[in-house]
């Protein structure tokens, strides 16, 4: 019981418990075509705050379903796995989800996403709940540049 | 007392000795040079389905070198970040004259048809070649260029599927000449695509 008491104290000394400030940079969504279902989105996430956070979910418009997701190639092979326990952003920490890495999966498109247009997406974090961010549509080229 | 100090001293002697020939022993020489490698032969005649729909010929590519890669049209990162990176990499060894060709052949040919594949070729405003076939016709040109995939299962119905990632480099000849990997730096990759298309 002792052992515990004493664990959960330094686990609880080990985190950073002050407020976290949660800044997105850079929110882009690669453009579609037509019968091209999905694509991913990107952005950067900045934790500027003394308390760490963690981003949980991410919030659609109907019909599109978004998910964290990770690419990870083993053996040659690419595939994706769900960050089920979602991204955590550390207080100070600058996390970037970028091309060939960690994403928004974009699921469920019915009508493409063309550059110039924006999507609008939920990000919800644990401790700064949720941050409405504008994704703009960019060209599957230009989006490089970010 | 010193009789038996002497003979202690012997042992560690003896013990330092073994030590030392065991530190220094050399590694037992490899038997022969040769690795028993077995010679694959990547790629080969295939008849697949160009996005306008008419049969496309391996043929097609005689004396051009080119890149190809494995993929899917609802792919949503790597294998349009493949694309582009292909892409990007060409414009930068130059303008004019097209220095190798960017072959995309969906895995998924469920999905993919001809104007599946031909319209996402199109997102990269840049000329990708893009093809489908039947399953068969996929199957066999993923058996000959050492391609993996395999179907997974999303929630909702959807699918996706995991794939060999890599892009196979070939020569005006036709033979592998080399591979780009994802996690490539764009340096390494763009020094092979410049030694294929010399």
């Amino acid at each position: 019981m002792k052992a515990l008491l004493l664990t959960s104290l330094l686990l609880l000394a080990s985190c950073n418990r002050g407020a976290p400030d949660i800044i997105v940079s850079d929110p882009w969504v690669r453009e579609t075509v037509a019968g091209q279902s999905g694509t991913a989105a990107y952005v950067t996430i900045q934790n500027k705050g003394s308390g760490d956070d963690r981003l949980l979910s991410i919030g659609a418009p109907q019909p599109i379903t978004a998910t964290l997701h990770e690419t990870s190639t083993e053996n040659g092979v690419s595939s994706m796995r769900a960050l089920e326990n979602g991204l955590a952003v550390p207080a100070g920490a600058t996390i970037p989800l970028n091309p060939g890495r960690a994403h928004i999966m974009i699921t469920g498109l019915t009508t493409p996403l063309r550059a110039g247009e924006t999507l609008k997406l939920t990000l919800r974090f644990e401790r700064s709940g949720e941050k409405i961010v504008d994704f703009k549509v960019a060209p599957a080229m230009g989006g490089m540049a970010h | 007392m010193r009789q038996v100090r002497i003979i202690l001293w012997v042992f560690v002697a003896l013990a330092l000795l073994a030590a030392s020939y065991l530190l220094t022993r050399k590694p037992p020489a490899p038997v022969s040079g040769v690795q028993p490698t077995e010679l694959v032969k990547f790629g080969g005649p295939f008849t697949l389905i160009g996005s306008d729909g008419q049969p496309f010929s391996n043929a097609k590519l005689n004396g051009k070198p080119y890149a190809i890669f494995f993929g899917f049209t609802h792919c949503p990162d790597v294998c349009p970040t493949t694309l582009a990176r292909l892409v990007k990499l060409r414009q930068q060894l130059g303008s004019g004259e097209r220095p190798f060709e960017i072959v995309f052949v969906t895995v998924d040919p469920e999905r993919d048809g001809p104007a599946e594949v031909g319209k996402y070729a199109e997102l990269f405003d840049s000329p990708i070649i893009g093809l489908t076939g039947s399953p068969a016709q996929v199957e066999q040109v993923k058996k000959l260029f050492g391609i993996f995939s395999k179907k997974v299962e999303q929630p909702g119905g959807d699918y996706s599927v995991n794939h060999t990632s890599t892009v196979l480099l070939f020569d005006r000849r036709g033979d592998l000449s080399g591979t780009i990997s994802p996690e490539e730096e764009d340096a390494a990759a763009l020094a092979k695509l410049k030694r294929l298309s010399a």
